[in-house]
């Protein structure tokens, strides 16, 4: 029997294989995509449980790493456009915020782990954008079409990530 | 004339026409400030596409194994309630001197997963979060009892279901306690000191998030913090025991990529 028969067999310990193999890059893009690793962590075992229940319908027309990020992205964007609602009056004031402090010159290059954790406090909307954009490689096109919104608002956004993230990391 | 941001921003990152960013280009040879700008948005697409990728934390797989045996046994609610059974079978064989040595192993891996049952049918399935009721209604009730409900109702009902979640999050922290505090044992003195010292933060934030909530009641932000915390002692406790089933599996690597993170944590 083959790796992903065992999966949907309910083999756990094939599925444990499977978790090892793809669970950083997935609790990464949720962790991102969240803004938060507790969030990230929810949504990592959400993905796999769903992964679980719809191993059936894994038709092997691309590889398995391919149809379990396309389903954790789509967890995550299922995830993002919920708490959009709740969250759009924030936004609105945040996104108000289009003034970005004049700060002292960076001149050393920029620690994976300030930028991480700028790209946590950017606002919800543009936070998205830019971790599809800039961080999974995603085109503009592809952001409106996962977001929901027009090519043109996901080229602001980005805009307005890459801005706010400038602002936030120049004043480390 | 500079150029506007959005104009920088975009040669920066390559998408500006060629006719455009020829011109662009000469501007920024001779000003400091636009090639400052351009330079940093640069350097943040440069960092962006060089992030690392992020490993869960440990417990997080067997959050997600103990869920699908929850699925296989086809009923997560009756799944939790055996797991708090077994839980306090384990304690019951651990205050009698039974479950150790190498035949025990197997009563191990049962009782620290149901540690985790007792979790994923309170955090995960609850996902209490203030102020949702009324949004996470079904349309039915709305349609029938929103439009009458008084706001002394709504606010009754948020209590209650705080009240709930509270109750909830205290089963699930007295079941992992039970665990870790039956195996301090296990942790070498300096790891089970930083737990401590890192439980006790915890502790007061509980303590200072309920003071705040008994003054003020509704506020939201106060139950939410009651909640965050709350969230944040059981991930603790799931880490220790998680590491405790690391050390028991004799996985040194597993254990130590815990410590680890307990250790920033504490910081």
């Amino acid at each position: 029997m083959d790796f992903v028969a065992r999966c949907r067999a309910g083999d756990v310990e094939a599925f444990e294989t499977l978790y090892r193999e793809h669970a950083a890059r997935l609790y990464t893009l949720a962790c991102r995509m969240a803004g938060s690793r507790e969030d990230g962590e929810d949504l990592l075992q959400e993905i796999f449980l769903q992964a679980y229940r719809k191993l059936g319908s894994f038709k092997g027309d691309s590889s398995i790493g391919t149809w379990l990020y396309r389903l954790a992205l789509n967890h995550c964007l299922d995830y993002v456009r919920s708490r959009r609602a709740k969250m759009n009056k924030l936004t609105e004031t945040l996104d108000a915020d289009t003034s970005f402090e004049p700060t002292a010159r960076r001149d050393t290059p920029i620690a994976r782990m300030d930028l991480e954790r700028a790209v946590e406090r950017l606002p919800e909307g543009c936070r998205e954008a830019f971790v599809l954009h800039d961080v999974e490689g995603f085109d503009h096109k592809e952001v409106a079409g996962l977001l929901g919104i027009a090519e043109g608002t996901s080229k602001s956004q980005v805009f307005k990530a890459r801005m706010k993230l400038r602002g936030f990391l120049r004043r480390q | 004339m500079h150029p506007n941001e959005e104009t920088l921003n975009a040669y920066a990152d390559g998408s500006l026409p060629a006719n455009e960013a020829a011109e662009i280009e000469r501007h920024v040879a001779s000003c400091v400030s636009c090639r400052q700008l351009v330079d940093d948005l640069r350097e943040i697409l440069r960092a962006a596409g060089d992030l690392d990728l992020q490993d869960p934390p440990a417990r997080a797989w067997m959050r997600i194994e103990r869920a699908i045996q929850l699925e296989q046994e086809g009923a997560r609610a009756e799944g939790a309630r055996e797991g708090a059974r077994a839980v306090q079978a384990g304690e019951r064989d651990l205050v009698s001197g039974h479950g150790h040595g190498p035949a025990a192993a197997g009563r191990y891996g049962r009782w620290l997963a149901a540690a985790a049952a007792l979790v994923l049918a309170t955090v995960v399935g609850l996902r209490y979060a203030p102020g949702r009721s009324q949004v996470a209604a079904p349309a039915s009730q709305a349609r029938d009892g929103a439009a009458q409900a008084s706001a002394g109702d709504a606010a009754q009902s948020v209590e209650n279901e705080l009240r709930q979640a509270e109750a909830h999050y205290e089963n699930a922290i007295k079941g992992l306690e039970q665990i870790a505090n039956a195996e301090q044992n296990a942790l070498d003195p300096r790891t089970a000191a930083t737990l401590q010292k890192n439980l006790a933060v915890i502790d007061q934030a509980i303590s200072e998030s309920r003071a705040a909530i008994r003054s003020q009641p509704a506020s939201e932000p106060a139950q939410q913090s009651l909640i965050e915390n709350f969230k944040t002692k059981i991930a603790l406790l799931q880490d220790t025991v998680a590491l405790i089933n690391e050390m028991r599996k004799g996985n040194e690597a597993g254990a130590a990529r815990i410590v680890s993170g307990l250790k920033q944590k504490g910081n």
